[in-house]
């Protein structure tokens, strides 16, 4: 539970003619970590299957058609594999060239779409011209002008100036369209320059612009019908054929998964070797499913020689996490700071227990862990894949815990529950009960008024986080303890305790509980000293984190109450204008709807990211390292289709 | 508004004094939490960099990106010392 899977480094050596029954064996057994086998001269890499190029073209094929088809969507109901490989081939080519053809028809569809719009585009400024395009060019006596002028400008008057012998056409959309003899062109032009005159080019059709727009836009509709007539086919494909290209996809991703596999082996003229981990529980049934299979015909050994040499490869090992299946959500928690190394303490189990007791301890409201509950249990059951499936459960588990303290606070929705001395509570005639005074003359009371015992929560919190800190420290010591020895365990981690022990010696000697201070001051530079001889004069730097990694703790305490301040506020606010009676009242209903859906949404990023960091930041740092590979077990998660 | 120190009686010199530790217990939170956030700016960025080119780095570029935070706490304490 708080180690990781042990590993064993194995060796499987046999003869070429039982490569391929072991590869079999090995791929379902799903178990065996391959290490790829680099060149050394010695042996050679091992070449793919035979059939392995077909298999992966195939592959390639099936992924273009499920991605032209838009498949995606997860489809639970295995298909016999078998069944599946015999028709697979022929109904691929089948299914190939169907698509292919369709493929072709859109994108022929979709050129003549693109060709459309781009004479629609050319023609639509000379729309209400009653010219033909064919008769706009090619004169030699005449020049031709079109384009655009300022707004609101006259040209005529000035055009009759210069010439009589003219023409000239307006479009709908101001575009004009000008022709005079050759001979004026120069004044015109400069009439025209002087009317802030910008050509728009004359499309290269022949055709009155008007007759053109509406043919274009005719078949601009056949198109598109075109268009939705071969969508629905293709959806048509889709739904018909969804199952055979999700199974067979992942059947030819197995298929060439295997048939590929040689190429992380070291093979020689007729023999092969496979390096590679595997979990020590599964090893035995391996060695016997791998003999049965290829009749004995290969040997198989643990490399327990190289026990040292293991412990030095400390990060090669991969890392298969080794949980209950209640903490197993929490290894996504892990995943995101890194994966623990082989010979260190898996803290999961830790972050398993303080994440949502510290969740719990900030948020303790019963509104909200209601409604978080309800929100992770809906979207546990719609939303599937393992990433969401390991946050909603984390959310579960800290809204179970956040109920828990809701009722041990007696807070709903940032309403207090139960009276307390004359500050009214939501449910009348439950008064709190006085159970005893603590801190400063705060009276612990049932149900915990927090706002009214924050000296008492504060030393609490950093209790708490005292506690926390020297879990970390004592799975600190086992972990040095394991790779340095007893000396560093103690000079690196012990040191911390006893810091921590010199400092509250002090602290009880200034308050005056005990009579003097020297032992305080005697313990902590005893402390210091073995700091300094264990990590080095760097120590000294790091001192005051003690400090700051304790009282970083009061944020649980911290964090609440502003989560309580924002709450009441929003009850404040929409309490007056709810009792200001009338239309106040829909406005208070929804600065209440609206104050609330902001401070859970505020509920589960602030209280979340806190309990986090306490974990990473305090926590983590006084025993772990991580940065473990991921254990990848050649092998394939059947999802679509079953052997 | 002037306040005549010599007619005030006890109970305004005492709401005074109260008013005073309120404006401190909300300088020190307000200020702390104005510092955290200058050095959070600068690391969050950072982090968001980071992380965009490599994935892995999420949880340390967090962690690097929340340990100004400690700054803001400390002057929550001060404020709930100064207030009690």
């Amino acid at each position: 539970m708080l180690k990781p899977k042990q590993m064993s480094r194995v060796l499987l050596v046999g003869h070429k003619d039982v490569l391929e029954q072991t590869i079999e064996v090995l791929h379902s057994l799903h178990g065996l970590h391959i290490e790829e086998y680099e060149d050394d001269g010695y042996f050679n890499i091992g070449k793919p299957l035979p059939g392995a190029e077909q298999d992966s073209k195939d592959l390639l094929k099936l992924r273009s058609i499920s991605s032209f088809l838009g498949i995606g969507d997860p489809y639970h109901r295995p298909v016999d594999a078998k069944q599946l490989s015999s028709g697979l081939k022929e109904k691929l080519e089948a299914l190939d060239s169907t698509v292919s053809e369709k493929l072709s028809r859109k994108s022929d569809i979709e050129a003549n779409l693109k060709d459309v719009e781009t004479k629609t585009h050319d023609i639509t400024p000379f729309s209400g011209i009653p010219i033909d395009f064919d008769l706009c060019s090619g004169y030699d006596s005449l020049q031709v002008f079109s384009g655009v002028i300022k707004k609101g400008t006259d040209i005529e008057t000035d055009l009759k100036k210069i010439t009589s012998e003219y023409q000239l056409f307006v479009g709908n959309t101001g575009v004009i369209l000008l022709f005079v003899p050759v001979r004026y062109g120069d004044d015109v032009s400069h009439l025209l320059s002087e009317c802030e005159f910008a050509e728009v080019k004359i499309p290269e059709i022949s055709g009155v612009p008007d007759i053109l727009l509406s043919e274009l836009e005719s078949r601009h509709d056949l198109l598109t019908a075109d268009l939705g007539l071969l969508s629905v086919e293709i959806d048509s494909i889709k739904s018909q054929d969804e199952e055979f290209i999700l199974s067979s996809e992942e059947l030819l991703a197995i298929e060439t998964q295997k048939k590929e596999a040689p190429l992380f082996f070291a093979t020689s003229e007729h023999a092969f070797v496979i390096d590679g981990w595997i979990p020590d529980d599964e090893f035995t049934l391996m060695k016997s499913r791998v003999s049965e299979a290829t009749g004995d015909r290969v040997h198989i050994a643990l490399r327990e020689e190289a026990a040292d040499e293991v412990a030095a490869e400390d990060t090669n090992i991969p890392i298969e996490y080794d949980n209950p299946k209640i903490v197993k959500p929490f290894e996504a928690v892990m995943n995101l700071y890194a994966r623990p190394k082989y010979h260190e303490i898996d803290p999961t189990t830790f972050v398993f227990i303080a994440f949502p007791l510290f969740y719990g301890l900030i948020l303790g409201d019963i509104g909200y862990a209601l409604i978080l509950l309800g929100i992770s249990l809906y979207g546990r059951s719609k939303l599937h894949g393992e990433g969401w499936n390991s946050l909603f459960t984390v959310l579960i588990y800290c809204n179970i815990s956040t109920l828990f303290f809701g009722i041990l606070y007696g807070e709903f929705l940032g309403f207090p529950l139960a009276e307390l001395h004359g500050h009214p509570g939501l449910i009348p005639g439950w008064h709190t009960v006085d159970l005893f005074t603590a801190m400063g003359d705060e009276l612990v009371t049932f149900p915990i008024h927090r706002t009214h015992l924050v000296s008492t929560l504060l030393i609490l919190t950093i209790l708490i986080g005292v506690i926390h800190i020297n879990i970390g420290l004592l799975a600190g010591f086992r972990n040095v303890l394991k790779q340095h020895g007893m000396r560093e365990a103690v000079l690196e981690k012990v040191s911390w305790m006893v810091l921590q022990l010199g400092a509250f010696l002090l602290l009880f000697g200034m308050m005056g509980v005990i009579p003097s201070m020297l032992p305080g001051a005697c313990v902590l530079i005893l402390a210091i000293g073995m700091l300094i001889a264990g990590e080095g004069a760097v120590a000294i730097i790091e001192l005051p984190s003690i400090l700051s990694n304790t009282l970083s703790y009061s944020r649980l305490l911290a964090v609440g109450l502003s989560s309580i301040g924002i709450a009441t506020a929003i009850n404040t606010m929409s309490g007056m204008l709810v009792e200001s009676g009338g239309l106040f009242i829909i406005g208070g209903v929804a600065v209440f709807i609206l104050g609330h859906t902001i401070n859970t949404a505020l509920s589960v990023i602030a209280p979340g990211l806190h309990a986090l960091r306490l974990q990473y930041v305090e926590f983590f740092t006084k025993f772990y390292e991580g940065g473990g590979r991921i254990y990848d077990p050649f092998g394939y998660n059947r999802v679509y289709t079953e052997e | 508004m002037t306040v005549d120190i010599a007619s005030a009686t006890l109970e305004q010199i005492l709401a005074n004094q109260k008013g005073l530790l309120a404006i401190g217990a909300g300088l020190a939170v307000g200020l702390a939490g104005i510092g955290s956030g200058i050095a959070e700016k600068d690391i969050g960025a950072a982090a968001v960099g980071a992380f965009t080119e490599k994935e892995e780095l999420f949880g340390k570029g967090l962690i690097m990106t929340v340990i100004p935070e400690t700054i803001v706490i400390f002057g929550f304490v001060i404020a709930i010392m100064m207030i009690i």
